[in-house]
């Protein structure tokens, strides 16, 4: 494959991933993207990502999701589900990944530590090992959901509005890399030796947006709830407005951030009016606001607006559609989307790794295996035969 | 296994403050690393509370603010004043023994202090170094302000949520700055790898913004294959049903997703009769109005918990839409012991969230609470650097330390 020769900052480091999920596929993918050999071990009807949307019109069904394809660049892809098997293909391995919860699992620790006396075993679940709800169906709404992500989001006393997407997984894949590269770490400085089961689960990785608030309202402090789309107590304005040339997005928190958006869209008359000096005097009066600003701003140029008003230091932002993000002259400059090369749904630009090393950058993109693409190579070596 | 510090030995000193760079250093301070966090009388932390008066310091303001008690458990702290010839030859001094710098400053702040990664890398060559602004250190928005919402907002997340008819959706959960924390702690952690490997340091980027692209992964990826966006339905989707949030009889709401037929089936046991109409997911899209509204009818007549374990039992995805007065008291979080009651000087005993990953059973030690305002001093500067007792009495005496906060001098400037 076109990396061999790249010893990124995590080569030698070997991956086992039988879980399949989206959060250990953006673990893993931070693991291969920075030089790690990244090994999926598939089921015959393969990983549930290759089942979950975006899929892709035209294209046969194990090959057909972009999110996996995204998950999945710099890996390998092996079918293989005999327990002997895996022993084998995890001789030597950092670290393997599965999805189990309980004890049942497809590799047990000792079983592990036979092959690879120094491995960690990363299970990754939606609600963990033990707990009451540890045997419940997850997704990443109802993660949001109990930790209290969806309850500000939706028009006062209405139903509360899910945000689309995997945030919760990605912030696990995330946390689990964090808990992983430790215990990797831990083992190639010496301050431990010997296996190690980590063990991460969804609901408690999303606490990370929220735990900040539940202790807030432990201590006493207010809480908030739904009251409105893009009306937060925090400050007003908070929002996004149409203009000539697509979205603007509106942080105003500060008086001199007030006086300044004020002057910059034409609405001098309020930046005189001395209690607006105060964000929750604005706040108060957001039904009054919101349309004088809506119309101040929706003949005029986003990207104008955002460039002189940060020039005025006020937080403005463009808010780019799907399509536009690839426009983006911040995103541009600094090489955000990368091709990923899946052999059936062909090249297409998709974000790098975010965190950029100087010394040793994360490969951009880069090639996606089909389903046990490398099954025999891979099963060969390993002296198993199918 | 006794010493759970799993990267002693590794020292860094973080200069960030707020929530994104003092995330990502507590995971390597959980993780056992020894974080030096460096604040100053007059330029602390400002997540110890935003608009200092006379008052506030003299009632212990800086040190009750939940967010600050938050995210500097298990590190040291240390005031210098960086204005300072003095203050900023120790932190140099301190940069040479340590592995990493942390900085998440506006990035005009480090230039006016004359300090920066050159400065850095000539006290200690192979140190390693994170900024963390909200667009990155590069590119034409280098200089941006940015607050979690903006970054949110440059990633095009808004246009991800919420009905088709509203404009794009903010969930603003300040998101910006736990991913890019979370992303931080993950840099610095390759990057000590590459360090202990190698012997080379560098220099690690980091833009809050990008860091938030993966959450809108799905999106992208379908604009960049298809040429189109997927479309705002609200609390619809194209692939599953039921799918959204139905009321409750406790005046709560539950979020109901049947993501395969399987789920479905396990709604259509517990619902009962009034889905035996609905077949195919064809069928369930095509009637998704009628569906969702016997959905509702069964959800009304039970409390959001009920109704979660009823669902769940038949092996449906539920969950309650807690508030965030709940979260600490969440039954399930609480069987497991994620929240950590840690006694603290000035505010008494507050949870602590333990770390979302176990190890051998077990989460991260929290060894002591977030520090008061330079609590080490002393530690830091007698046991690491060596200074002697009168050295810092006297920088005590010329203010380049302290434990209180001073107001800033208004030199009408």
């Amino acid at each position: 494959m076109q990396f061999t020769n790249y010893t990124g900052a995590l080569d030698g480091i070997r991956v086992l991933d039988l879980a399949g999920s989206v959060g250990a596929g953006y673990c893993g993918k931070l693991f291969a993207d920075q030089g790690a050999d990244v090994l999926l071990v598939e089921p015959p009807e393969g990983f549930e990502t290759r089942r979950i949307p975006p899929i892709i019109p035209g294209v046969d069904p194990p090959e057909a999701s972009g999110m996996h394809a995204y998950l999945s660049t710099n890996k390998r892809s092996v079918v293989c589900a005999e327990p002997e098997c895996l022993r084998e293909l995890a001789r030597g391995a950092s670290l393997v990944i599965d999805g189990s919860a309980g004890c049942e699992r497809p590799l047990a620790l000792d079983t592990l530590a036979e092959v690879s006396p120094n491995a960690v075993l990363l299970s990754i679940t939606w609600f963990g090992q033990d707990g009451p709800y540890r045997d419940f169906a997850g997704t990443d709404a109802v993660c949001m959901a109990l930790t209290s992500q969806v309850d500000w989001l939706g028009e006062a006393g209405e139903a509360p509005v899910i945000p689309g997407g995997y945030h919760a997984q990605i912030v696990t894949g995330q946390t689990a890399f964090i808990g992983a590269m430790g215990q990797l770490l831990a083992r190639e400085f010496g301050t431990v030796a010997g296996p190690a089961h980590l063990e991460v689960s969804v609901l408690e990785s999303s606490v990370c947006f929220t735990e900040i608030e539940a202790v807030r309202v432990h201590c006493g402090l207010p809480t908030r709830t739904r009251n409105g789309v893009n009306r937060f107590r925090t400050t007003y304005p908070l929002g996004i407005y149409s203009c000539r040339d697509g979205w603007l997005g509106v942080t105003v928190l500060t008086p001199s951030q007030w006086r300044g958006f004020c002057r910059l869209v034409g609405l001098q008359q309020l930046a005189d009016v001395p209690r607006y000096r105060a964000s929750q005097a604005r706040y108060e009066d957001a039904d009054t606001l919101d349309p004088l600003i809506a119309e101040a701003v929706r003949g005029k140029s986003a990207a104008e607006l955002v460039r002189r008003g940060q020039e005025m230091k006020v937080p403005l932002s463009l808010v780019p559609t799907m399509e536009q993000l690839f426009g983006v002259d911040q995103y541009i400059a600094r090489r955000v989307f990368a091709e990923v090369a899946h052999p059936d749904l062909g090249p297409f630009p998709m974000p790098v790794t975010p965190f950029r090393l100087h010394a040793t950058p994360a490969i951009p993109g880069g090639p996606v295996a089909r389903l046990g693409q490398h099954s025999e190579s891979v099963l060969g070596s390993a002296g198993i035969s199918e | 296994m006794s010493d759970r510090r799993f990267l002693r030995g590794c020292r860094i000193v973080d200069l960030s403050m707020g929530w994104a760079g003092p995330l990502a250093t507590r995971h390597l301070a959980d993780l056992g690393a020894e974080v030096i966090k460096v604040e100053s009388c007059v330029r602390f932390d400002w997540f110890r509370g935003w608009e200092a008066t006379s008052s506030w310091i003299e009632s212990d303001g800086h040190e009750k603010n939940p967010p600050f008690n938050c995210m500097n458990r298990n590190k040291l702290d240390v005031t210098l004043d960086l204005s300072t010839e003095r203050g900023r030859d120790l932190l140099l001094r301190l940069v040479s023994t340590s592995d990493a710098v942390v900085e998440n400053f506006a990035a005009s702040v480090l230039p006016r202090l004359k300090l920066g990664y050159e400065v850095f890398k000539e006290a200690k060559a192979d140190i390693v170094m994170v900024s963390m602004p909200g667009f990155g250190t590069t590119g034409p928005w280098k200089h941006y302000r940015a607050y979690g919402s903006t970054t949110e907002q440059a990633a095009g997340l808004p246009h991800l949520t919420g009905h088709p008819e509203w404009p794009p959706m903010m969930v603003h959960i300040a998101l910006g700055d736990a991913v890019a924390g979370l992303n931080g702690a993950s840099a610095l952690l390759v990057a000590l790898r590459h360090l202990r490997r190698t012997g080379e340091g560098q220099l690690v980027d980091l833009s809050h913004s990008e860091c938030l692209l993966p959450l809108g992964v799905h999106g992208i990826a379908e604009q960049s294959l298809t040429g189109s966006a997927p479309p705002r339905l609200g609390n619809r989707s194209r692939y599953y049903a039921p799918h959204g949030t139905y009321p409750c009889l406790d005046g709560r709401w539950i979020v109901i997703q049947a993501l395969d037929e399987e789920q479905w089936k396990g709604v259509r046991d517990v619902v009962g009769e009034p889905l035996a109409s609905f077949g195919s997911l064809r069928d369930r899209l095509e009637r998704n109005d009628e569906l969702d509204e016997i959905v509702s009818e069964w959800t009304a007549r039970r409390h959001a918990e009920a109704a979660m374990t009823e669902l769940q039992s038949a092996g449906v995805p539920a969950g309650s839409v807690s508030r965030a007065d709940e979260l600490s008291r969440d039954p399930h979080l609480n069987a497991r012991g994620f929240w950590e009651l840690v006694d603290r000087d000035y505010t008494g005993k507050l949870p602590h969230a333990r770390t979302a990953y176990r190890v051998n059973g077990a989460p991260a030690e929290i060894h002591w609470p977030s520090p008061t305002l330079g609590q080490h001093n002393r530690l830091v500067l007698g046991t690491i650097l060596g200074l002697e007792d009168e050295e810092i009495d006297a920088l005590e005496r010329e203010g380049v330390i302290g434990a209180r906060p001073r107001l800033r001098e208004v030199n009408g400037k």
